[in-house]
This record gives C-alpha cells, structure tokens and sequence, in this order.
C-alpha cells in the first residue's frame, strides 16, 4: 500500500467520522423528600 | 440513594446535596440517560421524588397524534406539555433546529403518593429554550 492509498483511507476516514449531532439530556436536577 | 443513580446506564457522576434535597446528575459525554430509571432507582433507595427537572438538546417532531415532541436520539423522545414556550416550537417542527430545552419532566402530585406515579409517561413543561 503506497502513501497515496493511506492518505486517501485517511480522508475518507475524516468524511465518515462526521461532527456527531449533540442532541442528549445534558443535565438531570432532582428535588427530594425523606433522605438522611 | 446516590450508589443506585451511579450504578444506571449513561450516568457520568451524581451528586447529593442532603441541605437542600437536591441531587444533580451528569451524564456521560456520549451516554444516553434515561429519566424514568433514575425515577425508579430513586424510589427503590427508599427516597421520593418531588420534582425533576432536566436540560435537554434536541429536534422538535410531532407525534401520530399531533403532540409536539423533544426527539432526543432517535429512540429517545420526550412529549412536550403545552404551555407558552412550547407554541413557539410550532414553526422547528421537523426542521433541521437543534434546541436545548430547560423544563420539568415530573412533579409529585398533591395528596397521597402512589407507587404507580413514576409509571407514568413523563412530560416536558418547558420553563426555557435556546436555538442552537
């Protein structure tokens, strides 16, 4: 495999690994009653 | 009560605060938390919920029934109650948008306290919203 093969495995590597979408529950707050 | 929440699926750190009766839970970075299990796991520490409130990135979706919906991941979706903030979601319905949600998702009802209240499908009251 030359150089030109990896770099171009490399690229398409970067295409695929896109910025993945952040959409998740970041933060969960609880108020509760009864704890000692 | 903290070992149980730590011991849940996408939960990064729990903390407790036994002054003012507040427990904040982190998520992992790429973890998905599941509000409804940290209800249940709460409950089985022997501790009641009072309230639960979250803050939550996502894309704005109508269910078959016309309800808006916080659609999180995509088998991870949150009903949306209707209030004020949430009729300004009307025009992000199935766009592109990414928006990060502040709201309660579960609050004690008045009067005696069911076993079966955590069993019930939890909605978003939006308190905030900001477009990503």
């Amino acid at each position: 495999m030359n150089r030109k093969h990896i770099a171009l495995m490399l690229l398409a590597g970067c295409v695929f690994v896109a910025p993945k979408l952040e959409a998740q529950i970041r933060h969960v707050e609880m108020r509760v009653e009864g704890m000692t | 009560m903290k070992q149980h929440l730590q011991r849940q699926s996408g939960v990064a750190n729990v903390d407790v605060s036994l002054l003012d009766g507040k427990v904040d839970v982190t998520p992992k970075k790429d973890g998905q938390i599941e509000p409804a299990q940290l209800l249940k796991a709460t409950y089985d520490s022997g501790v009641s919920v009072a309230e639960l409130d979250m803050t939550a990135s996502g894309k704005v979706v109508k269910d078959s029934s016309g309800n808006l919906v916080l659609q999180v991941s995509p088998n991870q979706s949150f009903t949306v109650a209707p209030n004020e903030i949430s009729h300004g979601l009307e025009p992000l319905v199935d766009s592109s948008t990414l928006i990060t949600v502040r709201g309660q998702l579960y609050k004690k009802s008045a009067g005696k306290q069911k076993k079966s209240d955590t069993a019930v499908p939890l909605r978003l009251l939006i308190f905030e919203m900001k477009k990503e």
